[in-house]
């Protein structure tokens, strides 16, 4: 098999980069700032076709795509969508953010994205990475005319990704070193071949780890996350803490299913204290935080934890319901930000929690819905939250971590706290608050939306869950078991 | 549309239909939504007197079985099924949500659209919690009363309703959370929900003991057994008074139900082998809850100490494992269901009209009230358990059982009966005699609503205490079949 040059497969990544191209050089002379909403909203839904139609295949070695690399993007363009109405319904608040800027990073960071997840080799998935990361950067410190402390977040964010793009490279040296190529099934096949020391190559997965621990916010590497989130614009917290944070797991999956598939055990063993502390810092942090965003930039801390428990359990479920709980997680957020965005539009000092009291006297219709996703971000049945842990608890428990589990489990109580203490404000205090509001269809889209696929998936999980999953297992068994 | 056929659904989805309405209802028209509300339960509760009439009495097995698959990828079911022990409770359930929807017709002045959302949504899933038979199903419903239960206290309730609903949140979750890891454990050994796959199945000895432990927890946080009861009078007296109705009248129930469905048919060996310490514990809960009754200032308080006594005395008889305090403890139970319901509705009854739960601030309501001295008098006694009422027959038959397995803790448990003749009149004392207290000189007197609410909990009173049997029936075999286990 030689290197093809299958430019169809990469039809959709151009597009969008010739797209957000586009709008950055067009942006000047256009007086209407909405145009860029319409573009690269028209660019999603038809990104949606094309994730669609590209055929499955190859773009050199670094580069496949397939069914799941397809199914994967599919999830995140619906969050994308959503995110950008939201963003289309903030910035009419906000308009000194307003510009073509703001989505054509967006789409940027988006193709970022899509290259991690189609990536086929560690140096294109590195670099996926900081395509997806540097836009960001941007799209935070873009908030500078709102929030003077947007540059500290946004610095933040940048250093602490600096750092993680040292320890990807020193992890990409060493695999290099010791193996002699960056392909994934290869480097498995070596793995199992040849009688590599095993240690080196842990060694290797660590310094990975590392760099995804902080876009996943894995502990010791979560500090930037309450700060950047705080300061980012609303919905590109949303962003950050749903798309990146499901394309990260799902690219970290990829990586140990079919990069480092031999050492899944060893993997899952060294990833135990990280993701217990991750959940367990997460979840008291988020207790007494005030500011709401805060609390979910911690919140966010320990739900990357949660799914990493799938990490933990080292079979193949586990790894399916990882991105499963990512996906459940991406919903919730983009759901909770979206009232968020609502919120910050007609009464920006609402975002503090205590100033929420008595919100459900005079708005029972945005009080209802911030319910349904606290419940379910805590984990309550029926909402598609428990279910996501409920999975994710049922693989490590059959992988023999009862303990890990019951931790875990436990540590959500503690979780729960927060959640509660946001609707004791809301329903439970009384004061009266009213100001002028308007619900644009571009609000109630995607809470509609994210409020009835929580409850949906609570209930009924079956469908996604069976689509992440045979998509894993198919996957796995392609790269072992070929014909 | 074969009603007889998918019964349980239609009991337990029809409260769906009117959170449906409900919700289309514009907030402001209250009286639509209460009588929505009351409609819909009103029908709901037809329906399981339909249930009940329908019922088989000579099989021991589960009844209106549905079983469709629900999940596929985890091999669970949506399964439900009803026998002689948890048939009883749905027809409790359905009038106990009925009656508090009447009670708290006119003392329910904010959120009127949540609250009755919020207690048709308690009703199905607390019949949901009843009838599945599904551990995940039923593990899911038991958790989702959490959250109707969680706004209920917390937005209707008393002063410090805010400790006390994150409380009783905090409390039940943690205990839900060992059971969970169980059920878990328990579909990883056998690869099914299914409960009645998941009967007579060999543990080892060690393991079959941590999931009694994993299992009981969580119950006896929900019955609540001492010591993990101190949940129960927060709760209880700061919930608005259809909030405790339901806790005191159901919820608590399901966690002795747990008991009788769950851990004693699948864990037989680990039950015989921790029944003293259950027993133990059953009587500390009797005579300590009858020795908190004595000192508390406060009327819901007083009432809420009372249900961990009688909650004893239903765990004691269901630990007793034989037939007579079984089927004892599940009189029992529906009789606390009743009575303590009642009693609390009572308080709120007197707290509408005076914002007042100290006993102290009362005294004289005879005089004044008469006509409500006379159904407390009747709800006093039975609670008590005089004979002629149902509480002397579930005391009895608990007592006359527990005798026959276990004498010293019959003789602790009796103390507790005479404690609570004194404590119940004691507090009738003080609250209806002596002399007209002038903070309840001009009380009006009960209102419609309120009489109605009260008159069949009456009837059920005196038709329990008077002719048991035509509950007892419906128990006979299914505790029978249950009490196989232990032979």
């Amino acid at each position: 098999m030689g290197i093809t040059l299958n430019f169809s497969v990469i039809f959709t990544e151009i597009i969008f980069i010739l797209i957000s191209s586009l709008i950055f050089l067009t942006d000047k002379f256009i007086k209407n700032k909405n145009y860029s909403f319409y573009i690269a909203f028209i660019t999603l839904i038809v990104g949606i076709f094309l994730a669609l139609f590209t055929p499955f295949g190859n773009f050199t070695y670094a580069y496949q795509n397939d069914f799941s690399s397809s199914i994967l993007k599919l999830f995140v363009l619906f969050g994308a969508i959503l995110i950008t109405l939201i963003s289309y319904n903030y910035l009419q608040h906000f308009k000194a953010l307003n510009y073509g800027e703001y989505y054509g990073l967006i789409l940027f960071s988006l193709v970022g994205s899509f290259i991690m997840l189609s990536a086929m080799d560690l140096l294109t998935i590195y670099l996926g990475l900081e395509l997806m990361s540097f836009p960001v950067y941007f799209l935070i410190a873009l908030n500078y005319a709102y929030n003077k402390t947007s540059l500290e977040g946004s610095l933040k964010y940048f250093l602490m990704g600096s750092l993680g793009s040292l320890f990807i490279l020193i992890g990409l040296g060493l695999v290099y070193y010791f193996i002699g190529t960056f392909t994934l099934p290869e480097i498995s096949h070596k793995l199992i071949e040849e009688s590599i020391n095993n240690k080196i190559l842990l060694l290797a997965f660590i310094f990975f780890l590392g760099g995804f621990s902080i876009k996943l916010s894995f502990v010791p590497f979560h500090m930037w996350a309450p700060d950047a989130y705080e300061s980012a614009p609303v919905p590109i917290t949303s962003f950050i803490a749903s798309i990146m944070k499901f394309t990260a797991m799902a690219t970290l999956v990829k990586i140990i299913l079919i990069g480092f598939n031999p050492l899944k055990v060893q993997i899952g063993e060294l990833l135990i204290p990280i993701i217990l502390l991750t959940i367990l810092i997460g979840n008291i942090m988020a207790i007494k935080q005030d500011n709401i965003i805060r609390m979910l930039a911690y919140s966010s801390i320990a739900h990357a934890g949660y799914a990493g428990l799938g990490l933990i359990s080292g079979n193949y479920a586990g790894y399916s319901f990882s991105i499963f709980y990512m996906l459940v997680y991406l919903i919730m957020t983009i759901g909770i930000f979206s009232v968020l965005v609502f919120l910050a539009n007609y009464k920006k000092d609402l975002l503090n929690i205590p100033n929420m009291a008595g919100l459900s006297k005079n708005y029972p219709f945005i009080s209802f819905l911030i319910l349904i996703f606290m419940f379910s971000l805590a984990g309550v049945p029926p909402t598609a939250g428990f279910m996501a842990k409920f999975y994710v608890f049922l693989f490590l428990i059959k992988a023999k971590y009862i303990w890990v589990a019951l931790l875990a489990i436990l540590f959500s109580v503690i979780g729960a706290y927060p959640y509660l203490r946001v609707l004791k404000v809301i329903y439970m205090d009384e004061k009266d608050i009213s100001f002028e509001y308007k619900y644009g269809i571009t609000f109630l889209i995607p809470v509609c939306l994210t409020a009835f696929l929580v409850i949906i998936l609570g209930v009924y999980p079956q469908v996604l869950t069976n689509i992440i999953y045979k998509t894993i297992y198919l996957y796995v068994n392609l790269f072992f078991y070929p014909q | 549309m074969d009603l007889l056929n998918n019964l349980l659904s239609w009991i337990l989805w029809f409260p769906l239909i009117g959170i449906v309405i409900i919700f289309l209802i514009n907030r402001t028209n209250e009286k639509a939504i209460k009588w929505v509300a009351l409609i819909t339960i009103l029908i709901d509760f037809i329906l399981s007197l339909i249930l009940l009439l329908n019922f088989n009495f000579s099989d021991p097995g589960f009844q209106f079985v549905e079983k469709k698959k629900w999940l596929d990828f985890l091999n669970s079911y949506y399964f439900l099924g009803v026998d002689g022990i948890s048939i009883l409770f749905i027809p409790l359930t359905t009038l106990t949500t009925l009656l508090c929807i009447l009670i708290s017709w006119n003392s329910i002045k904010k959120k009127v659209k949540e609250f009755h959302l919020a207690l048709l949504f308690t009703n199905i899933s607390i019949v949901g919690t009843l009838c599945a038979l599904d551990l995940l199903l039923f593990y899911i419903f038991w958790e989702a009363m959490l959250i109707p239960m969680y706004l209920i206290i917390g937005i209707w309730g008393g002063p410090r309703r805010i400790y006390a609903t994150l409380k009783f949140f905090l409390y039940t979750f943690f205990g839900s959370v060992f059971m969970l890891i169980a059920i878990i454990y328990l579909y990883i050994k056998f690869g099914t929900f299914d409960y009645t796959l998941l009967l007579n199945k060999g543990y080892s000895f060690g393991i079959e003991k941590l999931l009694f432990l994993a299992f009981a927890l969580a119950f006896a946080i929900k019955i609540p057994m001492w010591p993990v009861h101190t949940w129960l009078p927060d709760a209880h007296t700061e919930a608005p008074t259809a909030g405790s109705v339901i806790l005191a009248g159901i919820l608590i129930k399901l966690g002795a139900y747990g008991f009788l469905r769950f851990v004693l048919p699948m864990f037989p060996h680990a039950s015989a082998y921790f029944t003293p310490l259950v027993l133990t514990l059953s009587v500390i809960a009797i005579i300590y809850g009858g020795l908190a009754c004595l000192a508390q200032e406060d009327l819901k308080r007083l009432i809420a100490y009372s249900s961990v006594s009688h909650m004893g005395f239903v765990t004691l008889g269901i630990f007793s494992l034989n037939p007579i305090a079984m089927k004892g403890a599940i009189l029992q139970m529906i009789n606390h269901g009743i009575v303590t319901g009642a009693l609390f509705m009572c308080v709120g009854v007197v707290y509408d009209r005076t914002h007042s739960r100290a006993i102290n601030y009362y005294g004289g309501l005879a005089t004044t009230m008469p006509l409500y001295a006379a159904l407390f008098m009747i709800f006093t006694l039975a609670s008590i358990g005089l004979p002629g009422t149902n509480g002397f027959i579930g005391e009895f038959l608990i007592l006359a059982g527990t005798f026959l397995s276990n004498k010293i803790a019959t003789t602790f448990a009796a103390l507790g009966v005479i404690i609570g003749a004194g404590y119940m009149l004691w507090l009738y004392q003080r609250v209806f005699f002596q002399k007209v207290s002038p903070n309840v000189k001009n009380l009006p007197p009960l209102k419609t609503n309120e009489l109605v609410a009260l008159i069949p909990m009456v009837i059920l009173v005196f038709l329990i205490g008077l002719y048991p049997n035509l509950f007892l029936d419906f128990m006979k075999t299914s505790v029978a079949n249950l009490l196989m286990n232990f032979k």
